[in-house]
């Protein structure tokens, strides 16, 4: 049961009475890829983080690596182990490119100085962020070039699990490409990832499976081409055609 | 008028320029102070536990609320009565530093709340503590907000910490009085007073401006 890195069970949040998440349960394998679908508002957001506790859920279980952290007082190590990947890339806008990826290294990692940056260089080298970018600040690098510092930020500390809330949604279509081919080369060296997109060609060519919610529950779960091509759910299906249309994919019936 | 204004600056500047020293040690330490304290109180108020940002509050409203010459009477006048005796120019100095960090703590709190979380949350999500968040993420970029407004306070500061001149701190305001007194050439003496005070606060202000863009962070417009 070692492979199983993380299990939700019967997860829960309320805010200002509202349920946000009800009752989802599902489970992740290492050097698995999983991709969450779903409308706005679907609690997507929420589900990842309350996985890295940036929210605290309201009830259910967490085991992260064989642990359960909802019990344990040490957050912060925790979170340590998971990458997260924002929306908005959220860089530390008073750093430049190679502060930001060295900064959790130094002060988490408590590395030396020369260690943080040796590691941080290939990070970013990884991530396809060249030296003449290293001293930039995020205000004078394009959006596609912020979301790979900040998944160079994420992978510089070597997570177990990397989570991506919408990644590619602040983005124009040329720097999709480039943040999904990043994404897509770290899930072929079977890093583990859960990632809310609305992406449907990257689901379909990445993830190992599909996960659609909607209203804080999980509708549908299965391999992408069930999922997005053969729904069997209603709901499920009226979004994924809706989405098929919008991106051209085979012959979406638009209601 | 002109020599009669030569004539304070050529007799009495040895003079003057020793109050503008002392001035200048109040105005600085006295910043200082309420800088350091601006800053405490502006995080506790901002991040820390909740009896502490009660306490943190009702300092800023006492001393936001009351004049600035009412504390540093009760400081020089006041407090040796119950034993505690400052000389004037201790006095004046604690009395404004406390007085300015209730005021630079305003600034600086209304700085950090322009911080967009999403930094601080991210600085939680590779594992930083709320304290290495605020201390690292925030407050840097807080007080480069700040500058300018902090930057009115020292000149501020600067100006008003004239009103030593009522505990006898021999500094600008107090001995161009006891010029002034001396050579009754009132209009002279307090033109030159006036000449000093602005040329310092220009100067203050270029220094300030010089700090703003030193600190400024490339590409980003605030």
């Amino acid at each position: 049961m070692r492979d199983k890195l993380l299990i939700v069970e019967d997860l829960w949040k309320f805010i200002d009475g509202k349920p946000i998440l009800r009752g989802v349960a599902f489970e992740i394998n290492e050097g698995e890829t999983k991709v969450i679908l779903g409308p706005s508002g679907a609690g997507k957001s929420t589900l990842l983080r309350c996985i890295n506790l940036l929210v605290m859920p309201d009830k259910g279980k967490i085991i992260f690596d064989g642990e359960d952290i909802l019990g344990k007082h040490d957050i912060h190590s925790v979170r340590s182990k998971i990458g997260f990947v924002f929306q908005h890339f959220n860089l530390f806008s008073h750093m430049t490119a190679l502060e930001n990826v060295m900064f959790g290294l130094i002060k988490v990692k408590k590395m030396s100085k020369n260690e943080a940056e040796k590691k941080a260089k290939g990070a970013l080298a990884a991530v396809g962020i060249t030296e003449e970018l290293w001293d930039k600040y995020p205000a004078q690098l394009s959006g596609g070039q912020q979301q790979r510092v900040a998944i160079a930020r994420a992978l510089a500390m070597e997570p177990k699990l990397i989570l991506f809330d919408e990644p590619t949604s602040a983005l124009d279509p040329e720097l999709i490409w480039e943040v999904l081919n990043v994404m897509e080369r770290l899930a072929k060296a079977r890093m583990t990832m859960i990632v809310v997109t609305h992406e449907i060609g990257f689901a379909m060519r990445v993830a190992d499976e599909v996960m659609f919610l909607d209203n804080g529950v999980i509708l549908e779960k299965g391999a992408p081409e069930q999922v997005i091509l053969n729904p069997r759910n209603e709901r499920v299906k009226r979004f994924m055609d809706r989405m098929k249309y919008v991106y051209s994919i085979g012959k979406g019936n638009v209601y | 008028m002109i020599s009669e204004l030569l004539y304070i600056i050529s007799k009495y500047g040895p003079l003057l320029l020793e109050g503008l020293k002392t001035t200048f040690i109040i105005t600085l330490i006295s910043y200082f102070i309420g800088f350091v304290g601006g800053i405490s109180i502006a995080i506790t108020r901002t991040f820390l536990h909740k009896a502490l940002k009660v306490f943190a509050h009702i300092y800023v409203e006492l001393f936001r609320g009351t004049p600035m010459l009412v504390q540093l009477f009760f400081v020089y006048y006041a407090l040796p009565e119950m034993g505690i005796r400052f000389d004037p120019i201790l006095s004046s100095i604690i009395a404004i530093g406390l007085n300015s960090a209730a005021y630079q703590s305003e600034y600086i709190r209304s700085a950090l709340s322009s911080i967009p979380y999403a930094e601080i949350e991210a600085a939680y999500s590779i594992g930083l503590t709320r304290f290495g968040a605020m201390l690292y993420i925030a407050l840097p970029q807080a007080v480069r907000i700040a500058i300018p407004t902090l930057t009115n306070e020292a000149i501020y500061l600067f100006k008003y910490s004239s009103i030593a001149y009522f505990v006898t701190a021999p500094e600008l305001m107090y001995m161009g009085k006891l010029v002034a007194t001396q050579t009754f050439l009132y209009v002279e003496v307090y033109t030159v007073l006036a000449i000093i005070y602005v040329i310092f606060s220009i100067v203050l202000s270029g220094i300030a401006r010089y700090i703003e863009k030193k600190l400024q962070i490339p590409g980003y417009i605030v």
